[in-house]
């Protein structure tokens, strides 16, 4: 059987311009958020166990940290690990989300004007995001 | 830089792309799913509390989850293939099996939400 060739560029080929870095980026912030969702996971299952906490309670706070009482509270370090972890959990999610956006986006806006416009938008978007969210998980 | 098609969605669905080309459409799909979720989720941790009756709706749940499963099984699966290359050979088989994952997970979130 004659060996197929392959179709595509090896990743030490293609080169390193802005596109492929947006590429890969992208790629990266996917793994991240997985990484996340585990850590996330061992973290409760850590915590309800070392403090007799229910596992849905620790992952309600983690997702809803304003509703609930926090069950980390008598472990402090633990409780700012948690929400550094939430912080920046919703900072690559918003980056995942805002640069998918744009390119779903960009694939149906030919005008160039309108691109850098709506650009600016969704980077200002991902920004005021990112400061509530900061602000109502810190102050939980 | 966008381009002009000039194709109309009738004649882009009409496209015979198969099963790749579904992954294609639904991963968008999901992805713009998934972005309304996060600013609704945003708008939740804001103390916006209309929105909190959303997400307990069953039907937005079961809708929300389909695509959010979808986006995040199918991106894995576009992922391991972009940073394996030669796997894209089997691209066919790697959809093949994302399906079979897709349906045991969330036939067993299916489970869960209309058993709870």
């Amino acid at each position: 059987m004659q060996a197929v060739k392959p179709r595509t560029l090896p990743l030490f080929k293609r080169g390193l311009n802005f596109e492929t870095a947006m590429w890969f980026l992208a790629r990266l912030s996917v793994l991240a958020i997985y990484g996340f969702m585990l850590a996330g996971i061992l973290g409760g299952l850590v915590v309800s166990a070392q403090t007799h906490t229910n596992l849905a309670e620790v992952l309600r706070w983690a997702f809803f940290p304003n509703q609930t009482g926090n069950p980390l509270g008598a472990m402090p370090w633990v409780s700012m690990l948690a929400k550094i972890m939430v912080i920046a959990f919703i900072a690559v999610v918003s980056w995942h989300g805002v640069h998918g956006i744009l390119v779903i986006a960009d694939d149906y806006i030919a005008d160039l004007t309108a691109q850098r416009w709506y650009h600016k938008a969704m980077i200002g978007y991902a920004v005021v995001v990112n400061v509530i969210a900061v602000y109502v998980i810190w102050k939980a | 830089m966008g381009v002009k098609r000039n194709v109309g969605l009738f004649t882009a669905l009409g496209y015979k792309g198969g099963a790749t080309m579904w992954t294609y459409i639904f991963h968008r799909l999901g992805g713009v799913a998934l972005f309304i979720f996060f600013s609704m989720y945003i708008l939740v941790l804001a103390g916006v509390s209309p929105v909190n009756t959303i997400f307990y709706d069953r039907s937005f749940q079961i809708v929300i989850l389909f695509l959010g499963l979808f986006h995040a099984i199918n991106g894995l699966r576009i992922t391991m293939l972009d940073l394996w290359p030669a796997g894209l050979e089997y691209m066919p088989q790697a959809v093949r099996v994302e399906g079979v994952v897709l349906l045991l997970v969330y036939g067993f979130v299916l489970f869960v939400i209309l058993g709870g």
